[in-house]
């Protein structure tokens, strides 16, 4: 049996039947018979007709949310393209088939994107080369990813037996298409969590597990496989034993969230009764709702940049209010806790002329820019205090490395209180002021920086990336990334101690705060807060229920002692299934 | 006397030709019977096309050509021109 190890974003177990997308359409291209310019450019029209009609029909069916409509609705205007067209019927002219005309013009203009250094437009790389693919689809008689998976299943694969999608990387409507229920799985080669193939699985569930890099292409089509979304363990050819266990594993899980999501709304307390807050990282208020009714207990991370990106000028002090007003109405008396601005990096804003930099991550990003920027970060800190008079809120600042950052930042809000009152304005006069932990530098001198905030979020993605000096996006290393490195659980372990040591509290927002094997650790370490992704809450809430204090504590000092990742991810493992969790 | 065919702008909306002011300059130029075109360079895109025009990648600040061909080439630039000019209603 082979195993591969990638890096998984959906968690959970599955099982099913590699197919791999990409080889097939080669096999059809090669039985493709091409007729005349005439017949081929007919055949065109009708592929074209054909792939709005699939369009259309998705855009109509019963699973479709904002996402996948905005992604398929850019498809539908590319499909209408003259410039595409003309470029495919060149091809044809030339006397290429029309399904090879097809791929090649696509491919043509993906190249064309992906060369620009706009990251916005270099991710219509994928979308025009999907289009590519549907319409060559057709053409050749596949009839669209859906059809083809429904085939494999009627070639006898069992029952209980899903497909598991394999590729370098994915078209989004190839994810879509497949039928709730019929995808298991997806594997990918590539290491991006903000794909719209990733987006859509993170959306609809299905285990993923991206980073596998060159191990894609060695992954036969039709092998059995065991996915695990948790791990990122990739499993081929099980015997029947092993099958068997995840074929019980896969219906205790089911039951499972069934139980967690029946048990969502009651609050997150051991059973000896140290209650951990479980709040919801969103992007936009609208997100609140869902994460209401999943049971979150507030927001620990509202990310304001969704206000600032993807458009062409910075929002008005009234816009951003008016957001924050209603992220912070939503909550009730819950807290909700506004980040900054955190741009550059990943994150680049078409408006703002970052210029080009050779490590954008030790760069120009975040508070720097919102220290060097006054204007805007006046504007957004007038906008919060104000919205804070209609609920709870809290500003918090991302990527701090130096006490001084946090004092500069807190003479800038007396200068936004001073200008909200000479405008006599209402505003919040006492909103809490914190920062995110998400840089070694601010996890080592935690107890140094503790006396300037009114509390700690510890922001575990880049404090795992600066701490381990590992890209996350990068499959060769991507293996390297864990939230249980020694150094990384050293640097939670200090940071949550020294703001308990000074009397504030301390939560934490990165994808570790969701992982309900890390929950034991961090509730032993004494954390007071948890902020994740709203689908994550339920199984975190039944983990630490099932949980006493002097066990987690415990596993804090059986962790701390182990010298690497995947001893204490094993150890973690172990007790979660001896939890029967 | 031959009606002026072509015409000289500069982008100067903070986007330049992103996403959105792409497709409506596409949008604004498909209303005409005549051919267009944008030259910025070397580079040469359909006007018609979003693809096209897209790719070019144009920035704040960048000046190009847009040139019509057709029956109503006058009014088609002179729509063209009014959107870019008016940095395409954007503040």
């Amino acid at each position: 049996m082979t195993t591969f190890i990638g890096r998984g974003v959906v968690s959970g177990v599955a099982l099913g039947r590699i197919k791999r997308p990409a080889r097939d359409l080669t096999a059809y291209l090669e039985r493709y018979r091409p007729g005349s310019v005439e017949e081929e450019t007919s055949r065109l029209e009708r592929a074209l007709a054909g792939a709005k009609d699939q369009l259309q029909a998705i855009l109509s069916g019963p699973s479709v949310d904002d996402t996948l409509s905005a992604i398929m609705g850019a498809h539908l205007m590319m499909l209408d393209d003259p410039g595409l067209v003309e470029y495919i019927m060149e091809k044809i002219r030339e006397g290429d088939s029309a399904p090879r005309s097809v791929l090649a013009a696509c491919e043509a203009y993906a190249a064309q994107f992906a060369a620009l250094d706009d990251p916005y437009l270099r991710e219509r790389a994928a979308d025009i080369r999907d289009i590519g693919r549907r319409v060559a689809g057709l053409l050749l008689g596949v009839d669209g990813e859906g059809a083809g998976a429904q085939a494999v299943e009627a070639r006898g694969v069992a029952s209980n037996s899903g497909i598991v999608l394999c590729a370098p990387d994915i078209e989004p409507s190839v994810v879509a298409a497949y039928p709730p229920g019929q995808l298991q799985a997806l594997l990918l080669g590539q290491g991006s969590t903000t794909s719209h193939a990733v987006i859509i699985a993170k959306a609809r569930g299905i285990v993923t597990v991206v980073g596998l890099g060159e191990a894609v292409d060695e992954i036969p089509d039709g092998a059995e496989a065991i996915v695990d979304g948790d791990s990122g363990e990739v499993r081929l050819s099980p015997d029947e034993k092993e099958r068997n266990a995840v074929l019980a594993r896969i219906a205790a899980q089911a039951e499972q969230r069934r139980q967690d999501l029946a048990d969502a709304t009651l609050p997150a307390v051991t059973r000896d009764g140290v209650r951990v807050q479980l709040a919801a990282n969103i992007g936009s208020p609208g997100e609140w709702e869902n994460a209401r009714a999943l049971g979150a207990e507030g927001v620990g991370l509202f990310r304001s940049e969704f206000l600032f990106m993807g458009r062409d000028a910075f929002p008005s002090e009234e816009e951003q209010f008016a957001a924050y007003r209603q992220a912070a109405e939503g909550c009730g008396g819950h807290l909700c806790v506004i980040r900054t601005l955190d741009i550059g990096g990943d994150k680049p804003l078409a408006h703002l002329a970052i210029g080009h930099e050779d490590n954008p991550f030790l760069g120009w990003r975040a508070i720097r820019i919102s220290l060097e920027r006054t204007d805007l970060f006046r504007t957004q800190l007038k906008a919060i205090l104000r919205a804070g008079c209609y609920g709870k809120v809290a500003v918090m600042l991302p990527m701090v490395i130096s006490a001084g950052e946090i004092r500069q930042a807190r003479a800038i809000l007396t200068e936004a209180t001073e200008e909200l009152a000479r405008e006599r304005r209402e505003f919040a006069a006492d909103v809490p002021v914190g920062i995110m932990v998400e840089t070694p530098a601010a996890a080592a001198t935690a107890s140094l920086l503790a006396p300037a905030c009114d509390f700690f979020s510890i922001g575990t993605n880049d404090l795992v990336q600066y701490t381990l000096a590992v890209d996350r996006g990068n499959p060769k290393v991507a293996p390297l990334y864990s939230h249980f490195h020694p150094a990384v659980l050293r640097l939670i372990d200090a940071t949550i101690q020294a703001a308990r040591q000074q009397g504030i509290w301390v939560g934490m927002c990165g994808e570790m705060a969701g992982d309900p094997l890390a929950a034991p650790l961090l509730v032993g370490m004494g954390i007071d807060e948890l902020s994740m992704s709203a689908p994550s809450i339920p199984q975190v809430k039944a983990v630490i229920r099932n949980l006493s204090i002097c066990e987690a504590q415990e596993m804090r000092e059986a962790a701390l002692a182990m010298d690497d990742a995947a001893a204490v991810r094993a150890y973690l493992e172990k007790w979660r299934r001896s939890a029967a969790l | 006397m031959y009606p002026l065919t072509e015409i000289q702008l500069v982008l100067m909306n903070p986007t330049g030709l992103h996403a959105r002011p792409a497709s409506q300059f596409v949008q604004t130029a498909a209303r005409f019977k005549s051919k267009v075109q944008i030259i910025a360079g070397s580079k040469r895109a359909d006007g018609k096309s979003i693809l096209n025009v897209m790719t070019m990648g144009l920035k704040k600040g960048a000046d190009f050509t847009v040139s019509a061909d057709g029956e109503d080439e006058a009014e088609c630039l002179a729509a063209l021109q009014a959107l870019v000019e008016g940095n395409f209603g954007e503040g």
